[in-house]
């Protein structure tokens, strides 16, 4: 189910004007696709956190343009803690189109309990799909994976209708022995790196000199 | 041996000034949660080793650390009870130089009940105030 988010036009764009609207709890938006024209617009930034907390991508725009949406990107704060700029792309609920899913590992690797560690290479796939079959996260499963084996993405289990864009031979999870080194002092190096353009021998004088 | 480049163009470095927040290397990338400067700083080599140590005690073989920052910059000291002038000092230890927002380190493979306790392990050895992220979807 999608969620609905409420919009209003913006009829100044900049950065000064989008800072002013982010002060009055605004976020700055644009809904762009399908070979239309591009819409400035702007939502309230409790209601694009509600979406996001929900985990939507797909939303009904109400207020100024009224259309399905796909939430294509979001540009956070320094902290990710406050949405800055949302794109927003128009779509057709019959269209097929390519969107970045999270990976959720399910259940324990044997790997795991011989002293291996699951390691995640791939943090999300991207797949193609309709607009309403898009998954909110993408469930591996791990129960037969051993110390050294992996994960393809062609061996992720993907919902009916869906096919993977990323390259199937890409790997996605893999459990390996990790060798973790020891916290004692390591044997004495260099006390100092190497200055470039400089002579072995000119180092000490050069340092001397300095001084 | 604590972490330092291995070839600089110049031994010593002005100091600078920290302005502004990080634009880069402030999202959780490697792993999915981690610890999160929100003070500007530096944080010295053996600091930064002393916080791998604290993690790696208590994860022991389990997850994976992530270091996300390096110490590129010297700095440099002059010896106590020396009189004014004659130059700058001598380098006497090497720092990373952080910028609110930047992830220091990253923590993968593990619960987020553990991860949190050790990231706060590991907060305790830092000298700027942190705070725990997650790895965001969207």
């Amino acid at each position: 189910m999608s969620d609905s988010l409420e919009v209003v036009a913006r009829p100044t764009t900049g950065t000064r004007e989008s800072r002013r609207l982010r002060r009055q709890g605004f976020v700055p938006a644009v809904l762009y696709g399908h070979g239309e024209k591009c819409v400035d617009l702007a939502t309230r930034r409790e209601a694009l956190e509600a979406v996001i907390r929900h985990g939507g991508r797909i939303v009904e725009l109400k207020g100024a343009v009224k259309t399905s949406a796909l939430v294509r990107d979001l540009q956070w704060d320094t902290y990710g803690v406050q949405p800055l700029h949302v794109d927003l792309v128009r779509v057709d609920k019959t269209e097929r189109i390519k969107v970045r899913v999270p990976l959720d590992l399910r259940g324990e690797a044997p790997g795991h309990r011989a002293g291996g560690t699951v390691n995640m290479v791939l943090h999300e796939i991207e797949i193609e799909c309709t607009p309403d079959t898009i998954p909110e996260k993408i469930h591996v499963h791990v129960g037969k994976l051993d110390v050294g084996g992996m994960i393809k993405v062609h061996d992720i289990e993907l919902p009916a209708g869906a096919k993977a864009v990323t390259d199937g031979e890409e790997t996605a999870v893999s459990c390996t022995v990790t060798i973790h080194k020891t916290d004692e002092a390591a044997p004495a190096g260099a006390a100092e790196p190497e200055i470039i353009g400089r002579k072995a021998g000119e180092e000490g004088e050069a340092a001397a000199g300095e001084g | 041996m604590a972490l330092m480049p291995k070839r600089v163009k110049h031994r010593k470095s002005q100091r600078g000034r920290i302005r502004g927040d990080a634009s880069r290397g402030n999202r959780v990338v490697f792993g999915d949660f981690g610890l999160q400067a929100e003070q500007p700083g530096w944080l010295a080599a053996a600091t930064i080793e002393a916080g791998r140590i604290a993690a790696s005690q208590y994860l022991r073989n389990e997850g994976r650390l992530y270091v996300r920052v390096f110490p590129h910059k010297s700095i440099t000291s002059i010896p106590l009870e020396t009189r004014m002038g004659k130059g700058k000092g001598e380098p006497e230890f090497w720092a990373a130089v952080i910028k609110p927002g930047t992830v220091l380190y990253e923590i993968g493979g593990v619960s987020e009940e553990a991860a949190r306790v050790c990231l706060a392990r590991l907060a305790h050895k830092m000298p700027i105030r942190v705070r725990f992220v997650k790895r965001r979807v969207m």
